[in-house]
C-alpha cells in the first residue's frame, strides 16, 4: 500500500529494494537513510507528507506498467508524490506523454534527471526543503504588501485629467475611492472645480 | 494626466479578432516581452493550436491562461545561475499574491547554429530551485523548445477551459474602456484578467466600488479572499500621512 508512514526528522525512509543499489550508496552519509520494505508503491519518503517514486528509463521502454503503478498510487495515497524520470536520449520520446499523465491528469509532480547520480543529488536538496521553515522559503510569501497609500494615489491619477495635485486634493477629501465614487457632482467641484469635476464625475460613473 | 504613455495598454499586435464577435476559440495573454523572447511560442499559439493570443503589458508574468493561472517561461540557464535568485524569487512571491495557481515551464535553452550542443551541466544550485519551487506549489513543466513550451500551454489552456476557468471575456478594451481598464489595472494584487472581468461585468467603477465581496468575486471571477482584499482597497480609508515627504514630482518611471 501507499499509507502514510512516519519519517523521524531529518531521515529519509528507502524502499528495501534500492539497498545496495548506487542510488542509495550516493545518498548515505548526505541524508540519513533507513531501509523498510513494506513502502510498496514508493520508493522514498521525505517526510510524513512528501515522497518520491523513480522511474527508470528501462521502465519508459517497457511499457505502461509504470503508469498503472502512479495511477495505483495515485488513487491510494493521500500523500504528496514527487515523481522523478530517468530523462535520457532514449528515453526522451517518452517524457511529453508522461509529463502530461503526471501532472496534467493526476496532478503530481514530475522532475527530469539524466541518471540515477542525478537523482540522488535531486533527492538531497529536497530533502533540504523539506526540512525548512516555510518561512524561509525563497518563492512563499514574505513580501510586503505595498503601501496602500501609494497604490490608491496611483488609481485615482488613472483618472484622465487627473494628475498627482489633483488626485491627493480628491484623496484628502474624500478619503477612499468608495466614497469618491459616491461624492455628488457639487461635492466634486468644492474640491477640483467646475470642468474636471465633470470629467471625474462622468469616468466613474459610465 | 501623468499616464505613462503605452503603459499597460494592450497592444494591437497579432489580434485578428473582429470587435464584439464571440470567438469560440480559447484565449490566452501574453506579454509583450514574449514577441522577442519567445516568437515561435506566439506563432505555434496562434498558427498550430488556434488559439486567440492577445499581447499585452503583463508585466507580473509570461502568460496568463486563465481567470486564476500565470505561467512563467524560464530558461534552464536562468535556473542554473543563483545571479537570478533575488529576481526570481520576487517575482514568484509576487504573482503568488494574485493568482491562485501558478506554473513554471523550463525551457531547454536553444542551441544557436553553428555552436556546438552545450551539454547541460546540473548544479546543486539548480536541484535547490527545482526543490524550493515544489516545496512552493509552484507547477513544473519541462520544454525542450518553444514548440514544445506552446504545446504545453495548450494544454493548460484546454484544462483550465474544462475547469470552467478560462478567460472568456473580450481582451481588447476600446476608448472609455481602456481608460476604465488601466484604472483597474493600478489596483495592488489584481490580475490583468481580473481587471478584464471587472471592465466586463460592472456598469462602472461606482458600481464596483458600491459592490459586496460576493459580488466582486463573481464578477471578477476571484477567489473570496482576493476579492475581500480588493473590497479592502476600494474602502480603505487613505492617510496621506503615511505617504513618504516631501512629495516628489510625479514619477515618469514604470513602476
Amino acid at each position: 500500500t501507499a499509507g502514510s508512514i512516519v519519517v523521524p526528522y531529518g531521515h529519509v525512509i528507502g524502499n528495501e529494494k534500492w539497498r545496495g543499489s548506487e542510488l542509495a550508496q550516493r545518498l548515505q552519509g548526505k541524508v540519513r537513510l533507513i531501509f523498510e520494505d513494506a513502502l510498496g508503491l514508493v520508493d522514498f519518503h521525505l517526510s510524513n507528507r512528501t515522497c518520491v517514486l523513480l522511474i527508470s528509463e528501462a521502465d519508459l521502454v517497457a511499457g505502461d506498467e509504470f503508469k498503472r503503478r502512479l495511477v495505483r498510487f495515485r488513487n491510494a495515497s493521500s500523500l504528496r508524490g514527487i515523481v522523478i524520470v530517468e530523462k535520457t536520449q532514449i528515453s526522451d520520446q517518452y517524457y511529453l506523454g508522461v509529463q502530461k499523465l503526471v501532472v496534467l491528469e493526476l496532478g503530481m509532480v514530475l522532475l527530469p534527471v539524466a541518471n540515477q547520480g542525478e537523482a540522488s543529488q535531486l533527492i538531497i536538496q529536497l530533502v533540504r526543503e523539506q526540512s525548512r521553515d516555510r518561512s524561509s522559503s525563497p518563492f512563499l510569501g514574505g513580501q510586503r504588501a505595498p503601501l496602500a497609500e501609494a497604490a490608491g494615489l496611483r488609481a485615482v491619477q488613472r483618472i484622465p485629467g487627473v494628475g498627482k495635485t489633483k488626485a491627493l486634493l480628491l484623496l484628502q477629501r474624500f478619503g477612499s475611492i468608495h466614497r469618491l465614487c459616491n461624492a455628488a457632482i457639487h461635492e466634486l467641484e468644492q474640491a477640483v472645480g467646475q470642468t474636471g469635476a465633470q470629467q471625474i464625475y462622468t469616468f466613474l460613473h459610465s | 494626466n501623468s499616464r505613462v504613455p503605452g503603459e499597460h495598454s494592450p497592444s494591437r499586435a497579432g489580434n485578428s479578432r473582429v470587435p464584439g464577435e464571440q470567438s469560440p476559440s480559447l484565449c490566452i495573454l501574453a506579454d509583450s516581452r514574449e514577441i522577442c523572447s519567445g516568437p515561435e511560442v506566439l506563432s505555434c499559439l496562434r498558427a498550430v493550436h488556434g488559439l486567440r493570443v492577445q499581447v499585452c503589458s503583463l508585466g507580473t508574468s509570461d502568460y496568463i491562461v486563465s481567470n486564476r493561472l500565470a505561467v512563467d517561461r524560464l530558461l534552464q540557464s536562468e535556473l542554473q545561475s543563483p545571479g537570478n535568485r533575488n529576481k526570481l524569487g520576487q517575482r514568484l512571491q509576487r504573482l503568488q499574491g494574485i493568482f491562485e495557481r501558478i506554473c513554471v515551464i523550463v525551457e531547454t535553452d536553444r542551441v544557436r547554429p553553428g555552436e556546438t550542443s552545450r551539454c547541460f551541466q546540473r548544479t546543486q544550485y539548480y536541484d535547490g530551485v527545482l526543490s524550493a519551487l515544489v516545496q512552493a506549489g509552484v507547477r513544473l513543466l519541462f520544454s525542450s523548445c518553444q514548440e514544445e513550451t506552446a504545446a504545453l500551454l495548450n494544454d493548460l489552456a484546454l484544462l483550465e477551459h474544462r475547469k470552467d476557468a478560462a478567460i472568456q471575456v473580450p481582451t481588447e478594451p476600446e476608448g472609455h474602456q481602456r481608460d476604465i481598464l488601466n484604472f483597474y489595472l493600478s489596483i495592488p494584487n489584481l490580475s490583468y484578467g481580473a481587471a478584464l472581468n471587472l471592465c466586463h461585468s460592472f456598469g462602472s467603477i461606482t458600481a464596483v466600488a458600491n459592490s459586496s465581496v460576493p459580488a466582486l468575486a463573481a464578477g471578477a471571477r476571484l477567489s473570496r479572499p482576493q476579492a475581500e482584499e480588493l473590497h479592502r482597497f476600494l474602502r480603505h480609508d487613505f492617510d496621506l500621512q503615511l505617504l513618504p515627504q516631501p512629495q516628489p514630482l510625479p514619477a515618469k518611471r514604470k513602476s
